[in-house]
């Protein structure tokens, strides 16, 4: 049951039609990655009232992340990130739990990473890493949301095979990938509050616009496209899955 | 058989568009995979995430037709 602190928070989604404050509350979402897309989507997710966050990133915050990363300021640089990001989670919202794992999804057993999840969100950096992540979800059977961006250009996704395709079913892994990714700090700002959008309505029940889509976002030209992801048929991971 | 590919950003600048500022016609060999095109005129398909055609999505496997107009998008790996 919800405390009338609670009520009051909330009380302006609790206005929604159809709202459910208590799904939120006893949902677990895994974030990996703490940059521009982790930052909008923790943040996010934990002002609606999600009950737990799970945080897994393992680096620090560099200064060149500021113009993106917004759970962080100038006196973060060289913390970890999710103890910097823990704590501005828990100033926002102190009834969120989180559980905060300081390591990159690489050298985490990422089977353990999705334990009792509702959900992942995606706020990766490198396609190495989504493929892994993608290939667990499907696993785990617990749904997938994509995201990613590059200059002005931002993707957002919602898989959960067999209902859907997956990530691979979309692109190769194996594709071109520069060091230093430039970005404008709004787009994964966009994307990670698409992707948190795409959570919360999962959770409440409701089914979520991108469920086997991508959304394409083009912030030079401000255009937001929706295409259908289908399966495909001969999927190295989910046509089999 | 002729197609027009087009792109924007950092993919439009290998794509060396010359219709106009996104677009390429490119001349090529009906039955051959998008992926095998842009091999063919110099474009390594890693740099290239997936395609539209009228509003749907395109795996590299596609295999264009007679005047098809196809956009190129990038892969994006930033978080």
């Amino acid at each position: 049951m919800a405390s009338e602190e609670e009520m009051e928070r909330y009380s302006r989604q609790i206005l929604l039609p159809g709202w459910n404050q208590e799904k939120l509350k006893q949902a677990t979402a895994l974030i990996v990655g703490l940059g521009g897309l982790g930052s909008a989507s923790a943040l996010y997710l934990a002002a609606a009232g999600i009950g737990r966050l799970r945080l897994c990133d393992g680096s620090r915050v560099e200064r060149s992340d500021l113009n993106r990363q917004v759970l962080y300021g100038e006196s973060s640089i060289g913390l970890p990130k999710v103890e910097e990001a823990g704590q501005r989670i828990a100033a926002l919202n102190p009834s969120v739990k989180l559980e905060k794992i300081n390591v990159f999804l690489d050298s985490y057993k990422a089977g353990e990473l999705l334990k009792g999840c509702q959900v992942i969100v995606d706020g990766l950096d490198n396609l190495g890493s989504r493929f892994i992540l993608n290939q667990e979800s499907l696993k785990k059977r617990i749904p997938y949301i994509y995201g990613a961006v590059h200059g002005w250009l931002g993707y957002a996704g919602f898989f959960l095979p067999p209902q859907t395709g997956c990530l691979a079913c979309l692109m190769q892994p194996n594709l071109s990938q520069p060091e230093l990714v430039p970005v404008f700090g709004a787009v994964p700002g966009i994307i990670g509050l698409v992707q948190a959008t795409e959570a919360i309505k999962w959770i409440q029940g409701i089914t979520p616009s991108l469920l086997g889509r991508l959304l394409i976002y083009d912030g030079l030209n401000l255009t937001f496209d929706i295409v259908t992801v289908e399966k495909n048929p001969s999927c190295p991971l989910c046509s089999k899955a | 058989m002729v197609i027009y590919l087009k792109s924007g950003g950092e993919l439009r600048t290998k794509l060396q568009p010359d219709v106009d500022y996104y677009t390429r016609r490119v001349e090529t060999e009906a039955g051959l995979s998008l992926k095998d095109i842009l091999a063919g005129i110099g474009i390594n398909p890693a740099f290239v995430a997936f395609a539209l055609k009228d509003g749907e999505l395109k795996r590299l496997d596609y295999v264009p037709s007679e005047g098809d107009v196809i956009t190129l998008q990038p892969p994006v790996s930033g978080g």
